[in-house]
């Protein structure tokens, strides 16, 4: 256990110090954040900046407005007053906007109370502040007089909670979003956090191997316990970018929500689904990285694990090839057994439990197999480990990888060295 | 200190396929010795030194090593530079060797104070924080060396010491593993450098076809395979001289022959003639004794591994 910690340790501070692991896991939600920033800022900015509206025209043909200053001293902090003023008709208000004395100015016609219609003459714009500052006004005058706690329930009767029937959860309105969202953001998560470390694992295995360390590394520890030591330590890497990135997403969150209050309001996901959701991440990355460390072990050089290590990476993301059929049907035949197979179980499966409730026996055999497959991989990739240990640089055969399952002993698979010269010398 | 088994290894086989790799093979080495392991490529060195390591396991026979057969706490007590050697690039050296030192069950502490000890010793101090990638092939193979013996092994096993080395660091890196055996440490030396297995090894065991082919201290070995002949310069009648059977050149400029003798001759009959002989001038006169290089052609040879053709040119090519 000590040898698998301390192989884990360097596995972890070796990596972290990778100028790509900082690129991939800081700078790159940094720029994500800091771009979202920036057009949150001059698309939030163009909607509710009424900076540029400190005067405002009112041409009221219909004479419901009987106070223009109903809204002062109403405001929240830090919304700015518009000082609305009155005109007599359309021309002279045109006049004021030309010199420039007004910012807009709003024109209630005759018959306002029947067609509720409103002009807005603006030189720069109609951000929607504006036109929900009128409606206020509107509001505050039209309703003088009624109580003010029935005006409220006039203004919004219900506070809703919706109770998705196929899943039985309870969600805020704006939940139903995330609900779609959750799967998709999941498997982004997965397949960055998890491509980026088992990738590392991969070129790590083939770096010792081309060099030949592995050679001095298995006769201290066993080839088992270099391969989970590795596994464990680029795993606790990935979950330590998912907490890096967790909390660059809180700031970005918080950021946003400083700039308008409703952008993350609804983010929700049920409970049942994150436990869910972290189970199948973590079986998920065990499976992806002992396979490519198995592929890492089998093939000759980087360059030709890369292109192996794509076809894996492949299958975990065939599911959203049919993401229409898990909307449509998630219990049907294409979704279920996708969510049963290893390797793309992990990402169907949360998009089922995201629109369905899957049947237990599904999801307890889901899970079965996935740990048995891991269990699979993790010998298999061991034994190819062992093996590769006594070829110098030379890729596995195929005759000898199917030999790793024959129930002999592994080194017996390899052929004479006559030629290559390499077995034995 | 008392000649202690660190290794032995009785009637190992190991077949891969039809390929007999190792057949047969027994030897022993002791605390303290220098034991050198020749012969072709491909005789079967690797296969045994992996065995020793149990990285493969014999189909038949047994090792032990260390007293014990083969267990975690051992092979913290070997010492193995394979010959394709590596290291891990992007790392600096002293990180590299202390984690390296550490997974032999060392200590952080002491790894490091180690290492850095090597470092100093090897003239290599000044690169402890750099990169590995940024050191040149022989800083490398220094380090590699350290990395071997850091955890201060009973046993090192080191498959060509000196290839790559230039002649100070061979010197740097002879010293070294003379005095590991005058501590009582047991060096396991793979190579095909005969003059290093001349000057430094006690005792060898030569492999060919995976079977024991020659095996013994390395004076006795030479003095077996010595034939009975003398080596002289200077001019002379030779075949004249009644012990002399045949004469054959050595070389031609310095004068140097090879007088082989008739079977009741010795060299001492041998001298008094050429002393007593007018016209026969000697400059120099030694015992013919082989060198490894020749001995190692003939064994491999008379073992049906070279062409007769190849064996003369081959037998002095480097002696």
């Amino acid at each position: 256990m000590h040898r698998i910690g301390l192989i884990a340790r360097y596995e972890f501070l070796s990596n972290i110090r990778k100028r790509s692991f900082l690129v991939a896991s800081i700078g790159m939600p940094i720029f994500t954040v800091i771009i979202f920033v920036i057009i949150a800022l001059v698309a939030v900015d163009s909607e509710t900046n009424v900076d540029r509206f400190a005067k405002v025209g009112m041409v009221d043909q219909s004479g419901v407005i009987a106070n223009l200053a109903i809204l002062d001293g109403t405001l929240a902090e830090g919304e700015r007053p518009i000082e609305f003023i009155a005109f007599a008709d359309a021309n002279s208000a045109r006049a004021a906007l030309d010199a420039s004395d007004i910012g807009a100015y709003f024109v209630l016609e005759a018959d306002y109370y029947t067609t509720g219609r409103v002009v807005l003459v603006s030189s720069s714009g109609s951000p929607e502040a504006l036109t929900d500052r009128l409606n206020l006004l509107l509001i505050r005058n039209l309703s003088t007089g009624i109580d003010p706690m029935l005006l409220e329930r006039i203004l919004d009767p219900t506070t809703r909670n919706v109770r998705d029937l196929s899943t039985g959860r309870l969600l805020p309105p704006e939940g139903i979003i995330f609900l779609v969202l959750t799967p998709i953001i999941f498997a982004a998560i997965f397949m960055i956090a998890g491509t980026t470390t088992s990738g590392y694992l991969m070129s790590g295995v083939v770096e010792e191997k081309t060099n030949r360390i592995m050679e001095i590394l298995i006769t201290a520890v066993t080839p088992m316990q270099l391969l989970a030591g590795k596994i464990l330590g680029l795993g606790l890497l990935g979950l330590f970018q998912l907490v890096i990135w967790a909390v660059l997403g809180v700031v970005g969150g918080v950021l946003s929500q400083s700039l308008s209050s409703d952008v993350l309001s609804g983010f929700y996901i049920a409970p049942d689904l994150l436990a869910l959701m972290i189970i199948y991440f973590l079986l998920g990355y065990f499976t992806l990285a002992t396979v490519m460390a198995g592929i890492g072990a089998v093939v000759g050089s980087e360059q030709e694990s890369r292109q192996f290590s794509g076809i894996v990476t492949l299958l975990f993301v065939v599911p959203f090839i049919a993401f229409v059929t898990f909307i449509i049907d998630p219990n049907g035949v294409v979704p279920t057994v996708l969510s049963i197979i290893p390797l793309t179980s992990p990402t169907s499966m949360i998009m089922r439990a995201s629109f369905t409730i899957v049947p237990p026996e599904q999801l307890l055999l889901s899970l079965a197999l996935l740990v048995a497959f891991n269990l699979l991989v993790l010998w298999v990739s061991a034994r190819i480990f062992r093996l590769t240990l006594l070829l110098v640089g030379n890729p596995l055969s195929a005759r000898q990888l199917l030999g790793l399952f024959r129930p002999r002993p592994v080194h017996s698979v390899l052929t004479a060295p006559t030629g290559e010269g390499s077995a034995t010398t | 200190m008392s000649q202690n088994h660190v290794v032995t290894v009785e009637n190992i086989s190991k077949t891969y396929g039809d390929f007999k790799a190792v057949s047969d093979l027994s030897f022993e080495v002791y605390s303290g010795e220098i034991f050198a392991m020749l012969g072709p490529n491909g005789a079967g060195k690797s296969t045994t030194i992996r065995m020793i390591l149990d990285i493969l396991k014999p189909d038949n026979g047994r090792i032990t090593v260390l007293g014990m057969p083969m267990s975690d706490k051992i092979k913290d007590r070997i010492g193995y530079l394979p010959e394709e050697r590596g290291l891990y690039r992007g790392v600096p050296v002293l990180e590299m060797m202390v984690y390296l030192g550490m997974l032999k069950g060392m200590s952080s502490a002491d790894a490091r104070k180690r290492s850095l000890a090597y470092l100093e010793q090897l003239e290599l101090a000044d690169f402890a924080k750099k990169k590995v990638s940024e050191l040149s092939k022989g800083m490398q193979q220094k380090v590699q060396f350290a990395v071997t013996v850091l955890h201060d092994p009973d046993l090192i096993i080191i498959d060509e010491p000196f290839s790559g080395l230039d002649p100070v660091n061979t010197l740097l890196v002879k010293k070294l593993l003379l005095d590991f055996s005058k501590r009582g440490k047991a060096v396991i030396m793979s190579t095909h450098q005969m003059p290093q297995i001349e000057e430094m090894a006690e005792r060898l065991l030569m492999i060919n076809r995976g079977r024991n082919a020659l095996y013994g201290k390395v004076d006795e070995v030479r003095q077996r395979y010595a034939p009975h002949a003398v080596r002289v310069q200077g001019q002379g009648d030779w075949a004249a001289l009644p012990s002399v059977e045949r004469v054959e050149a050595v070389e031609q400029t310095r004068g140097e022959v090879m007088l082989y003798m008739k079977a009741s001759a010795t060299p001492d009959t041998l001298l008094g003639e050429i002393a007593a002989a007018p016209n026969v001038h000697i400059r120099s006169f030694e015992l013919a004794i082989p060198s490894l290089n020749e001995i190692f052609v003939q064994v491999v040879h008379d073992q049906g591994g070279i062409p007769a053709e190849l064996i003369k040119a081959g037998g002095k090519a480097h002696a």
